[in-house]
């Protein structure tokens, strides 16, 4: 179990002191952006029209948990237009998934154990005859105990769901003795907390083609992570991954929804059945919100010590976290939760156990933040519990706690650049210029106005050890264009642009001089997932890498041309100029054709790969957790009907230093839609459900915030120079909507004098906690 | 049983058989290969499948094609002029309001009856036009200020 | 078969002619959801919107008259405040441009907010019949059970009456969502309030139909609204109402809200006392 620390930290990566010169920095409007607003980009249901021959429709569990005893398919096989059935015995592969273990069958060969498991795949001529067709196929279960809460899973005789027992696993952190410091402690708070199932809710539903021809299966749909769902997808067809090739349509939002595998085996299953066919297969709503994954609900007991000064000393913390039914990413989610547990402040003395534990409800893996969001919500609404303990200022207990550049954090990594102090004075001083923070109360008895403030930070990529490296590669082509190469997936983030960006920047390009091929596996190299808010640092510094290599070679031609010594000349704006002569220069384009024709390859590749290292078991402590850190700090503004419970967020404040805004509309537009999720998931997000059973699996029931739930948010960018990112960017995909939900929570608590501990505040939740003093 | 439908869409005739309990959605998407509409709910909800049915905006998920009969249709396909972008459209893309853009085609189409309507729209009339539309990318930040440009472009 | 006839006549005539083997549409808001779920309709379809004058709006008699294919969009107009509001928080402007009166008494929803307010304006509403002819009733009348109604298989909605508008001193609406648009409520109520001095009371989601507060608005009657008053008509309309336990909200929090809302839409009807509706 005890793996020992490597003492050997790797250096941090390379640094780039060369400042952007070119279009790195600007608010490039998208390269897709023409066929977005057109209606003409195509998103995997698209890919159907004039296409699809045959589709697919899956079976799924009638049961959260049993026996299946039987699967009878001669019914559905006769079913007029459907052209086959398949079950677990047809599988070619190992008939496995799951991202962390392969723990999770495709189609179910024996026990059941959500209601999302499938169990028979039905390939019809239309989507009505699949149906027709997957109601015919007849399954015996033998039900067994449904374990729905980690109560249950958790309770002296409750049924096991493996035969390890219900408890998953664990993480912990140990640092330092929590037990003695606690005792000592002026002050100790506890609470606990507990934090709902979110649901993805993107709205691009599940849906993709595949054909297998000339043994090559080709699959057309959206994910994450395409090279690592073609390494699923064989192994669990049995295919080498050679022959299989994955392309990624347009892709209409994920936010880790995408990183399990969905609808790409059926399809791939279905199409090896079928060769030559186009086989197309989209889940609904309802469907798509049983069979997906979803973000942990997570228990957190938190006990934190301080002096009276409000130093802190201790904090002790234990998390229970429905895992569900499998195992997803849970173990990864588990351990963020863990090294996120004390999030950006210094505290000498912890010890955290993050239990995971299996239930029969949806397995729980990555979502935006993942298990770092839910643990802000507990430290930051223990500090404010403890704000008011002390009768201190929210905001001064933060600064006096928060890590500077070179503390450590809980894994016992030292933070280069520490920016949460800056970010916290950011977000503050611009809340205070409005009426000097002062807040005005309404006339009405019954509303009551108030603010809260949360500051966050977040370990950038997969970190721990765990093999993280982007690859890309920059070419011109015959046209003169440069073309950038990279297996990462634009799920709507933005991906696109940052890659053509850092390529232009870095080949003195206009950005029209930049093409982007992403995400096939065919004609791309492994860049890693599109998680982990980890793509512009890993793969921004792997294209850059690349056109680096481009660019040598671009000016090795352009001295030659110029008769000037390379450091001479500069790339920009599409010339090579001498930099000392005025008038003297030359066309990239021409330069391009010259260099083509002299030999010169202006084709390279590079791989970005910095390196973690895997923690210490026993002790959670790991030199070099992440590739760094980022910072963020929000204040929200709300009101609340006392009498009704409603609340309405008024303003909201969100700073985050991003190190360098590659392209900074972009990164206002993850801050602003990070808080939209993030008041979603404060305010009214939740997946409901009963022994097993999605009760609001729609979007009538499962409710998102619309317009006039999310104010104006004003976004403050900051950008310290990350030492290894690149141009000096860092990332900004998840820290927003980290921030967003515990600042809306301490709003809450500020305006009512009550502090929620229960997710989502709705109407109802919050008009209980006010009549019974808390939300429990 | 099917229906023979006779309408306009996107400003030319259509004459088809269609299924009767065929959703304008499935008739725009599945028979016209007009996918730019886009069924994320079909509850209504989302707004994704915004069309303007006789200048209003309506939910094509909601509507049966055969109630379209007689009437004239108008979808995301339409709004642009051959290769010139309507103010809309390019004002999306200036403010990045196109994240990962599959709200986008409701949205326009919401935004477009606003501005066809009112000359001046006021903060809370814009909200009110979107509301039925749902965006989990952007928090709705750069689609507000995408249709102000737009709407100002209008006016000058 | 799918039928769209031009006329409303004909539309009766159907109607009466195939009865329960005919299923009425409107704007669809309600009917093509639980198609879109995998209901089949499975009968034939009698489309109303081609119908001529079904989208109507008339005045006569001091009474305004609606088409049943009156739309949230054109009641969101209108001067009447609880209808208007009511109409204006139903759905997005997608579902207001479609969703029809008609639709919504027929639907017959506990959360009807249309039904709800004009519960509170004592509407009545038309059954008509090819052969029979018409008769109104009182929407109190009209609710029967969990959405079951007074409307006969070979019947169609064709208009809805608010008696006297010019006799209304003014109404008054409010809806608890969980969030700031698109709302199916967790409790809504309306309150009107007549020249005469009578006080109308209506609730929804907290019954199995849209609800008239009857015991309250007996205490109200020709009595001032004090304070006093008004909290004890709070306490009445708290106990009168009859909600149930769901996942969307308690039952608990439902009977308190009807305190809380009652309270407010009455409150409301005084401070607009003095308005003059047309
Ligand atoms: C996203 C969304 C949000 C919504 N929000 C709300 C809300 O906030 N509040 C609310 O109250 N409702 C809401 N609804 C429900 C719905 O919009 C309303 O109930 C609306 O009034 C239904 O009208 P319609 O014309 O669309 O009905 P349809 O769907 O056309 O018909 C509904 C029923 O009425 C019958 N019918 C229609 N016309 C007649 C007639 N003339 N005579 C007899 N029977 C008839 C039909 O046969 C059917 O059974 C919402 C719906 C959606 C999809």
């Amino acid at each position: 179990m005890n793996q020992p620390v490597r003492p050997d930290v790797p250096p941090s990566p390379t640094p780039y002191a060369a400042p952007p010169h070119g279009v790195v920095g600007q608010s490039c409007g998208r390269l897709d952006g023409a066929t977005k607003t057109t209606g003409a980009i195509k998103y995997g249901a698209d890919l159907f029209w004039g296409r699809a021959e045959l589709f697919v429709k899956v079976v799924r569990s009638e049961h959260a948990h049993a026996e299946v005893k039987s699967i009878i398919t001669s019914e559905a096989r006769a079913v007029d237009q459907v052209m086959g059935v398949y079950t677990h015995n047809d599988m070619p592969g190992t008939n496995l998934q799951g991202l962390i273990l392969r723990d999770h069958e495709v189609l179910t060969s024996g026990r059941v154990r959500y209601m999302g498991d499938a169990i028979a795949l039905v390939v019809a001529e239309s989507e009505a005859t699949a149906r027709l067709g997957a109601d015919a196929v007849q399954v015996e279960y033998e039900p067994l105990p449904v374990i729905d809460s980690i109560e249950s899973a958790l309770a002296k005789d409750a049924y096991p769901l493996y035969k390890a027992g219900n408890i998953m696993g664990g993480k912990r952190i140990r640092k330092g003795n929590v037990d003695e410091a606690l005792a000592g402690a002026a002050v100790v708070v506890t609470e606990s907390f507990e934090t709902q199932s979110v649901d993805h809710a993107f709205l691009d539903l599940e849906a993709g083609v595949a054909c297998y021809q000339d043994d090559l299966l080709t699959i057309e749909a959206p994910g994450q992570w395409v090279h690592e769902e073609r390494r699923l997808i064989a192994l669990a067809l049995g295919l080498e991954p050679e022959h299989i090739r994955i392309i990624q349509p347009a892709t209409g939002g994920a936010f880790g929804g995408r990183e399990d595998i969905s609808i790409q085996i059926y399809l791939g299953l279905a199409a090896l059945k079928h060769p030559g066919k186009t086989i197309a297969m989209r889940l609904d709503r309802a469907e798509s919100v049983r069979a997906r994954h979803k973000r942990h609900a997570m228990r957190i007991e938190y006990t934190l010590g301080a002096k009276s000064d409000g130093s802190l000393t201790a904090a002790k913390v234990t998390v229970y976290s429905d895992e569900g039914a499998y195992a997803s990413t849970g173990p990864a989610v588990m351990r963020k939760a863990a090294s996120h547990a004390t999030g950006p402040y210094r505290v000498p003395n912890v010890s955290v156990d993050v239990y995971g534990v299996h239930t029969n409800n949806n397995p729980t893996g990555a979502m935006r933040g993942f298990g770092a969001c839910q643990m802000a919500i507990a430290y930051e609404g223990m500090m404010d519990r403890l704000a008011i303990k002390l009768e201190m200022d929210r905001f001064d207990l933060r600064i006096k706690n928060l890590i500077q550049s070179g503390d450590e954090v809980t894994t016992g990594q030292h933070i280069q650049v520490a920016t949460a102090v800056e970010c916290a004075e950011a977000a503050m001083g611009k809340f205070r210029e409005v009426n000097g923070g002062l807040l005005v109360q309404p006339d009405e008895a019954h509303l009551r106005r108030g603010f809260g403030m949360s500051v966050i930070c977040f370990g950038l990529g997969y970190g721990d050890g765990f093999p993280d490296c982007a690859r890309a590669r920059v070419a011109f082509d015959d046209a003169g264009k440069a073309v950038v190469y990279t297996g990462g997936v634009d799920v709507g983030q933005g991906l696109i642009n940052m890659v053509a960006q850092v390529a232009a920047d870095e080949l003195g390009l206009q950005l029209d001089n930049v093409r982007v091929v992403a995400a096939d596996t065919a004609l791309t190299d492994e860049s890693g997932s599109s998680s982990a808010t980890r793509q512009t640092y890993f793969t921004g510094n792997a294209v850059k890498l690349a056109a680096e290599e481009v660019k040598e070679e671009l000016l090795d031609i352009a001295g030659a041309h110029l008769q000037l010594h390379p450091h001479e000349i500069e790339l920009t704006s599409g010339f090579a100029r001498a930099i000392h002569v005025p008038g003297k220069e030359i066309a990239i384009k021409e330069l391009v054709a010259q260099g083509k024709k002299r030999g010169y390859k202006l084709d390279q590749q590079a791989q970005f790969k910095p390196g973690t290292l895997c923690e210490d078991f026993d002790t959670g402590q790991s030199p070099r957790s992440f590739v760094t850190y980022l910072f963020g700090a929000h204040v929200s503004q709300v009101l609340v009907d006392i009498e009704t419970g409603e609340v309405k967020v008024e303003r909201h404040i969100a700073c985050h230093d991003v190190g360098k805004a590659i392209n900074p509309q972009a990164v206002r537009g993850q801050i602003t839609g990070g808080v939209a999720q993030g008041i979603g998931m404060a305010l009214m997000e939740e997946v409901i459900s009963k022994k097993g059973r999605i009760l609001n699996g729609n979007f009538t029931d499962y409710i998102l915030p619309t317009i006039k739930d999310v104010p104006h948010v004003e976004c403050i960018v900051l950008e310290n120079t990350d030492p290894g990112g690149p141009f000096g960017a860092r990332g900004v995909g998840e820290p927003p909507l980290i921030g967003a939900v515990p600042a809306v929570l301490g709003a809450i608590q500020d305006a009512t004098g009550t502090a929620p501990n229960i997710l989502p505040c709705t109407p109802e939740r919050v008009w209980r906690m006010l009549q019974d003093g808390t939300n429990a | 049983m099917t229906w023979h439908l006779e309408c306009t869409i996107n400003d030319a005739p259509v004459t088809r058989d269609i299924p009767e309990d065929l959703t304008l959605l499935d008739f725009l998407r599945d028979h016209l290969g007009l996918t730019g509409s886009k069924g994320a709910c079909l509850e209504g909800e989302c707004g994704s499948c915004t069309v303007h049915l006789d200048d209003a905006p309506v939910c094509s998920c909601l509507t049966l094609a055969a109630q379209a009969h007689g009437r004239s249709v108008c979808t995301v396909e339409a709004l642009a002029e051959s290769t010139t972008l309507d103010p809309i459209q390019q004002a999306f893309i200036d403010t990045g309001a196109a994240q990962c853009g599959y709200c986008t085609p409701g949205l326009l189409m919401a935004g477009r009856t606003l501005l066809d309507r009112t000359a001046f729209p006021e903060a809370n009339h814009l909200l009110t036009s979107i509301e039925g539309n749902l965006c989990r990318c952007t928090g709705y930040a750069s689609i507000i200020e995408a249709i102000q440009i737009a709407a100002n472009e209008s006016k000058a | 078969m799918f039928y769209r006839p031009d006329t409303f006549a004909a539309a009766l005539r159907l109607k009466a002619d195939h009865a329960a083997a005919i299923k009425p549409i409107s704007g669809g808001t309600d009917l093509v959801v639980g198609l879109n779920r995998g209901q089949s309709l499975g009968v034939d379809v009698l489309d109303l919107t081609a119908a001529k004058d079904y989208r109507r709006i008339d005045h006569a008699d001091g009474s305004l008259i609606l088409s049943g294919g009156t739309t949230f969009a054109q009641l969101e107009q209108l001067d009447i405040a609880c209808l208007a509001r009511a109409a204006a928080s139903v759905g997005g402007p997608q579902i207001r441009n479609r969703g029809t009166i008609a639709g919504n008494l027929a639907t017959a929803s506990p959360a009807g907010d249309g039904s709800v307010a004009l519960l509170a304006l004592d509407a009545e509403v038309e059954l008509a019949h090819a052969d029979r002819g018409t008769r109104w009733l009182r929407l109190i009348d009209y609710f029967e059970d969990y959405r079951q109604t007074a409307l006969g298989d070979d019947e169609l909605i064709s208009h809805v009456r608010i008696p006297t508008p010019s006799a209304l001193q003014a109404s008054a609406w409010y809806k608890i969502g969980k969030r700031g648009a698109v709302n199916i409520s967790l409790v809504c109520a309306a309150a009107a309030r007549f020249l005469d001095g009578r006080i109308c009371l209506a609730f929804g989601s907290v019954a199995p139909i849209p609800m008239r507060a009857v015991q309250t608005e007996k205490l109200l009657q020709g009595q001032p609204l004090t304070g006093a008053l008004l909290h004890q008509a709070a306490q009445a309309a708290s106990a009168e109402v009859k909600p149930i336990d769901d996942w969307r909200a308690s039952a608990d929090y439902r009977k308190a809200m009807c305190a809380v809302l009652a309270r407010r839409v009455l409150e409301q009807l005084q401070t607009d006392d003095e308005r003059q509706m047309p």
